[in-house]
């Protein structure tokens, strides 16, 4: 399943970035009291105020990015039908409520353009192999009534 | 797929959050020498080479980030454009061969 696996390497790329970036985020706020530079009690240097300032949103930031690539890499499993959308997960019927019940997914929703044209080809394809085989079972009864009718004849 | 589509899968949004936090990694880097809290001619405060070296994780990872993700991404659309191209070419021989 490599394609799959690439799909969701690229999301990871990005939430591993932005999880870096959240954590140096966070060292800046608390880098003026664990370095020491900001004196308990005192007032704030500006220092410490910059990095007060830079810290909070970029780790901020940095937390709406890991959700953005998180979002788009369920969107993309979504898609793929690797995972199921809950809501919309269709149950069969008829099942206890004991029985594990597993969701079916809309495949037709949820299917990519490429399992699509397979799809479609894969259609085309069988319909032309039930053409050929029903035109030479065809031509077979058709040779076969010919020899019949010419042994009659004889 | 038109080149819109194809460049809104190379750049997604968290492509742009990545940047605004490569642009806050530049000030992280810059700002003890543009507020002026190090003094010039004089060796590094604590302060400054935590805010240096801070503010060179924070750019280093969000290019990483960025560019990590085009990377993977042209490939994606790399060998969905392959198959593609496989999948018409079979389609195309489909008929020449009745």
């Amino acid at each position: 399943m490599q394609p799959i696996r690439s799909t969701v390497g690229k999301y990871v790329c990005g939430m591993a970035a932005c999880l870096i970036i959240f954590l140096a985020g966070g060292w800046l706020i608390l880098a003026p009291f664990a370095l020491g530079y900001q004196p308990y009690g005192a007032d704030w240097v500006s220092q410490t105020t910059n990095d007060f300032a830079t810290g909070i949103p970029v780790a901020a930031v940095a937390l709406i990015g890991f959700f953005l690539f998180l979002g788009s890499a369920l969107n993309s499993l979504r898609a793929s039908g690797l995972i199921v959308a809950g809501p919309q997960a269709r149950f069969s019927g008829g099942i206890s409520s004991q029985a594990p019940v597993t969701p079916v997914p809309d495949l037709e929703m949820q299917q990519s353009d490429l399992d699509r044209t397979l799809s479609t080809l894969a259609a085309a394809l069988a319909a032309d192999l039930a053409a050929r085989r029903q035109a030479s079972s065809n031509q077979q009864t058709g040779q076969s009534i010919d020899h019949m009718m010419q042994r009659r004849d004889v | 797929m038109s080149t819109n589509d194809a460049v809104r899968r190379i750049i997604p949004a968290g492509s742009y959050v990545l940047f605004l936090l490569f642009l806050a990694g530049i000030w992280v880097a810059i700002s003890p020498f543009v507020m002026t809290t190090q003094p010039a001619g004089q060796s590094w405060l604590a302060s400054t080479v935590n805010n240096v070296v801070i503010g060179v994780i924070l750019i280093v990872v969000a290019l990483l980030g960025i560019v990590g993700y085009m990377l993977f991404a042209l490939r994606d659309l790399l060998r969905e454009a392959q198959a593609r191209q496989e999948v018409a070419e079979q389609v195309s021989q489909a008929p020449a061969d009745r």
